[in-house]
């Protein structure tokens, strides 16, 4: 059984916690607003602008998460996207993200 | 005897209308009678009174009847008119008194009145000072006289002449009028509305209100017609008369209008009075006031035909409040020019008493309205009448309140189900929605949405204590059950406001933020036993025993999230009885006949086909421990998805046990919401605590986690538990007895009822820090292998404590203690957190739930797997 890679662990970010890892590896759900060439910009679970580059057209209105280093203060440089589907909750995933990024820091980290 | 002075000329001034906004005549009560009418059943009062010159009939509203009735108010007593009206009534002039005080009970006669009659000068000559009777009293000067000389001259009135009875004054002045009554003949009566110029009363009169005397053919009505903003003066209400007699008991029947010549309608602007004053003795009346709520136009049928209604409500600037009715070609009319939170005016309705099994008002009448009734919208904003009107009760109060009485409560929502749909008992399927309102009295009481409100008011309530917000709502007309204990349900003409911008909201919210959250709110609405209630207690399944659920005499409902470990499939269903008893199969397990028909003792009928119902145990486990449930035929069905006739016949008939094993290993394992109903009950002498599922539902993850972040968040908000950091311990392990040395411990004892988020209401619960003084021997049970420890804690005098979970030595202990015997000393505990790990362990179970992917968890670490020595 391949062992999990934790060498690396990605932060789980909303727009805005995304600008505390600048050049980490962050992963963050968004929801698909358009696809231009090669770059995804979506709306982030706290309602915030992110652009992922790098990463392959979604439909519209798709919840994707994103896993890759953040490079910007509102984008990432995807290295690995999954498509969540339609249905999605972001108030829940946003309520993570200040948890793992506030309080409970270390349990993540 | 009080020297209290009658307010002189006040009979006469009354009747002219000549009082001024704010006076309140004093005056003698001559004569108290009371009447019944035959209009209705209630009593009514009818006085004379006088000013010791004068005297003039009168009503008295009933809301004063009291006053009467204990004595206070009686012949001859003084009292101070506060509110009052003068109307005539077929061509009788009558005082209609709304308010009052009884300044002196008992008195003695003041005075010789007479009756008044502000037509005829000559015969209301008033006594002069001298002649009355109490010297002491000072009476109404000779200031009458010169008010008749005022009225005949000085005012501009029209006396009638011919129409007066002879007892009447022979004037035949025809004097000019108010341009308002202009053009008005008839017969040559020229009468006015003038109260100057309305016949008065006979001088004795024996019936009181209301007697016409045969010659006024016309004159009662077209007097009635016109009003005249002069005369009236500074009276509120215009003095009117209503369109029909009000007392036909003494009164003949009204007389034709006969002599009608071109009638001069009044333009006068309408005068508006209160609706405190609406009464069905009021003639032409005006109000204005702004819509509170609308009902619906409902269709209805009945052995008289068939018909439509609808109804709103009014609130004035006074606070007065009534309910307008209309029917049919009236009620499509109305219907759309009728909009919530506008003003209107409204005239020439009818007054009827009101329905009160429909209308909870404060009002005994109710306003109909007729074809000629008159509703003209306010375009300006009258800021003086209030959009709505409440009158909050505090819940604890609400317990005290009769069955089916209505109330307006606000409170905080602290927590709601979700809606769900109920079949009436009338076959009619609707929503209904439960929610748990909280207020500053400290009690909390169940209330039930129905119907629509579950759609709208009730999921945004949802949403918002999904999302951890508990917000203010307040009800108006909502009506008290005695349902559980005490509830309170939405009727029809209910109204919700969620966090309206109101004072008490305000304050609700204040108090609600500074303790109402952490204070444990004691609801006046008991569990109930029904079994389609959703419960959003949440429990953890150790909570069924530490908590002793189930071992009062009603049954405890509890919701928890466990996974099926195991599910026993030896007689996973019975054989039922299908016979309807009323309107519920009998369900009664059936006996085999032998021969293929099937027997019920209850019934005691037998058939040939037999109902096969789900009777499935098994167990469930969360993390904290495991239970044994059952499950009957709803809960079985919804966890197996397939019913208990078709899993019976695939393993008896078509004996396909790889099918069979496939369906009861799909569920295994497999997380869900359980409702449990939990219940004592005795198996032949022996007490068992029994769960059964009421409900099974697959977790929503979207849901679980909006529900776990509240509870993180209570978590976080909560007084944070004080940690100490003294550590000197002499070491030791798991593995074997170690001696002790000293043992410190820190005693931050505080009460916590609320631990981590789970409900530990136990009696005395406290929270120790201690160290842990010697580890005894390991102890290996059956599923885990655990240390015990012994914890000693000096200081406080509580002895040994065993100590059972997965621990860390040489570690400091956030011990949870139950104190469970009197002289306080610990006798059970459990570690829900030890310190020395992780600061936040104590919300390492929660968090740990809501972690969708796996995260870095440091593991706990077993006692076994550290060795030290000292």
């Amino acid at each position: 059984m391949m062992r999990m890679d934790t060498s690396s662990p990605a932060v789980f970010v909303n727009a805005e916690i995304l600008k505390m890892y600048l050049g980490r590896r962050v992963r963050a759900v968004i929801q698909v607003m358009r696809n231009d060439a090669g770059v995804i910009v979506g709306q982030s679970t706290d309602g915030n602008q992110i652009t992922v580059k790098g990463a392959q057209a979604f439909p519209p209105a798709h919840f994707v998460e994103v896993i890759g280093i953040a490079d910007g203060s509102q984008s990432i440089r995807a290295e690995i996207c999954t498509d969540f589907g339609e249905s999605f909750d972001m108030t829940a995933y946003n309520g993570l993200c200040q948890l793992a990024n506030g309080k409970f820091k270390n349990l993540f980290l | 005897m009080a020297a209290v002075d009658l307010t002189r000329g006040a009979i006469a001034a009354i009747s002219e209308g000549r009082v001024k906004d704010g006076v309140k005549p004093v005056v003698q009560v001559w004569e108290v009678k009371l009447v019944n009418t035959q209009q209705s059943t209630t009593e009514r009062y009818r006085m004379l009174l006088s000013d010791g010159a004068h005297m003039q009939q009168a009503m008295l509203a009933t809301q004063m009847n009291g006053l009467v009735k204990l004595g206070t108010l009686q012949k001859h007593s003084i009292v101070r008119l506060d509110e009052f009206i003068c109307n005539v009534i077929q061509n009788r002039r009558i005082i209609i008194i709304i308010n009052l005080e009884v300044l002196v009970s008992n008195s003695n006669a003041i005075g010789e009145p007479k009756l008044y009659d502000n037509g005829s000068a000559s015969q209301n000559r008033v006594p002069s000072p001298a002649q009355s009777t109490s010297a002491d009293q000072p009476v109404i000067a000779a200031e009458n006289p010169q008010n008749y000389g005022g009225i005949h001259s000085s005012t501009p009135n029209i006396v009638q002449n011919v129409t007066r009875g002879p007892s009447l004054s022979p004037a035949t002045e025809a004097v000019t009028t108010n341009s308002s009554f202009a053009g008005y003949y008839g017969n040559g009566v020229m009468s006015s509305r003038n109260t100057n110029s309305v016949p008065s009363e006979h001088p004795k009169s024996e019936q009181g209100v209301g007697r016409i005397s045969e010659s006024h053919p016309n004159s009662g009505y077209q007097n009635q017609r016109l009003s005249s903003p002069a005369s009236v003066g500074a009276f509120r209400p215009p003095a009117s008369s209503y369109g029909h007699p009000v007392q036909p008991a003494y009164q003949q029947p009204p007389p034709m209008y006969t002599n009608r010549g071109p009638i001069a309608k009044n333009e006068a602007p309408a005068r508006i009075i209160p609706i405190a004053a609406l009464n069905p003795y009021q003639g032409r009346w005006t109000i204005k006031a702004r819509v509170t709520t609308k009902g619906e136009l409902r269709r209805y049928s009945n052995p008289r035909g068939e018909g439509k209604v609808f109804s709103f409500d009014l609130l004035d600037s006074d606070g007065g409040e009534i309910r307008v009715t209309c029917f049919n070609m009236v009620a499509d009319q109305f219907y759309d020019q009728i909009e919530v939170g506008k003003v209107y005016l409204i005239s020439k309705g009818s007054l009827k008493p009101a329905r009160k099994s429909f209308n909870h008002l404060n009002n005994e009448y109710e306003i109909f309205l007729e074809s000629q009734s008159v509703i003209q919208p306010c375009s300006e904003e009258d800021n003086t009448i209030p959009r709505q009107q409440f009158n909050f009760r505090p819940v604890n109060e609400v317990e005290g309140l009769e069955n089916n009485s209505m109330v307006d409560v606000i409170g905080i929502v602290v927590s709601i189900n979700p809606s769900a749909s109920i079949t009436r008992k009338n076959g009619t399927e609707t929503n209904k929605q439960t929610l748990q309102l909280k207020d500053m009295s400290g009690r909390s009481v169940e209330v039930t949405f129905w119907g629509n409100f579950c759609s709208t008011e009730g999921q945004q309530l949802q949403r918002m204590c999904d999302s951890g917000v508990y917000p203010v709502l307040a009800i108006k007309a909502g009506r008290v059950s005695d349902f559980s204990g005490k509830s309170i349900g939405t009727i029809g003409s209910s109204q919700l406001f969620i966090n309206p911008d109101f004072p008490e909201a305000h304050r609700l919210k204040d108090w609600y933020n500074r303790e109402g959250k952490n204070m444990s709110a004691l609801s006046i609405s008991r569990d109930t036993t029904t079994m389609s209630r959703n419960d959003v207690v949440r429990k953890t399944l150790s909570q069924i025993k530490d908590e002793g659920l189930g071992r009062s005499e009603k049954p405890d409902w509890i919701t928890v999230k466990a996974t099926i470990t195991f599910v026993k499939v030896d007689n996973f269903c019975y054989t039922a009885c299908p016979l309807m008893v009323g309107d519920r199969p009998c369900n009664k397990k059936v006996n085999n006949n032998g021969d293929g028909t099937w027997h019920c003792d209850r019934c005691d009928q037998s058939f040939p086909e037999c109902d096969y119902r789900y009777l499935l145990q098994f167990q469930i486990q969360d993390h904290t421990g495991m239970t044994w449930v059952t499950a009957f035929q709803e809960g079985g069905e919804e966890i197996l998805g397939v019913t208990a006739k078709e899993l019976y016949l695939l393993k008896y008939q078509e004996q396909d046990d790889l099918k069979f094993a496939e369906i009861i290993r799909r569920v295994l394992f497999h997380q869900h919401l359980f409702k449990l109903k939990v219940k004592e009950e005795t198996f032949s002498d022996e007490q068992r605590v029994k769960s059964t599922i009421v409900k099974a539902e697959k977790v929503n993850p979207s849901s679980e986690s909006r529900y776990l972040l509240g509870l993180i968040e209570k978590l976080l908000t909560e007084d944070p538990i004080v940690v100490s950091g003294m550590q000197t311990f002499a070491s030791t392990s798991g593995m074997s007895t170690v001696a002790y040395g000293m043992v410190e411990s820190n005693n931050s004892v505080h009460s916590v009822t609320n631990n981590f988020g789970i409900n530990n209401i136990t009696l005395s619960t406290t929270v120790q820090e201690v160290q842990i003084a010697r580890v005894n021997p390991l102890e290996v049970d059956s599923q885990t292998v655990v240390p015990t420890f012994v914890l000693n804690a000096n200081n406080l005098g509580i002895g040994p404590v065993n100590v059972r979970d997965k621990v860390l030595p040489h570690q400091h202990m956030e011990v949870v203690v139950h104190q469970e015997d009197t002289t306080g000393n610990m006798v059970g505990s459990e570690i829900l957190s030890a310190t020395g790990l992780l600061p936040e362990a104590c919300s390492l179970i929660v968090v740990c739930e809501m972690l969708v992917l796996i995260a870095f968890i440091p593991t706990v670490m077993l006692g076994s797997t550290s060795v030290s020595a000292n």
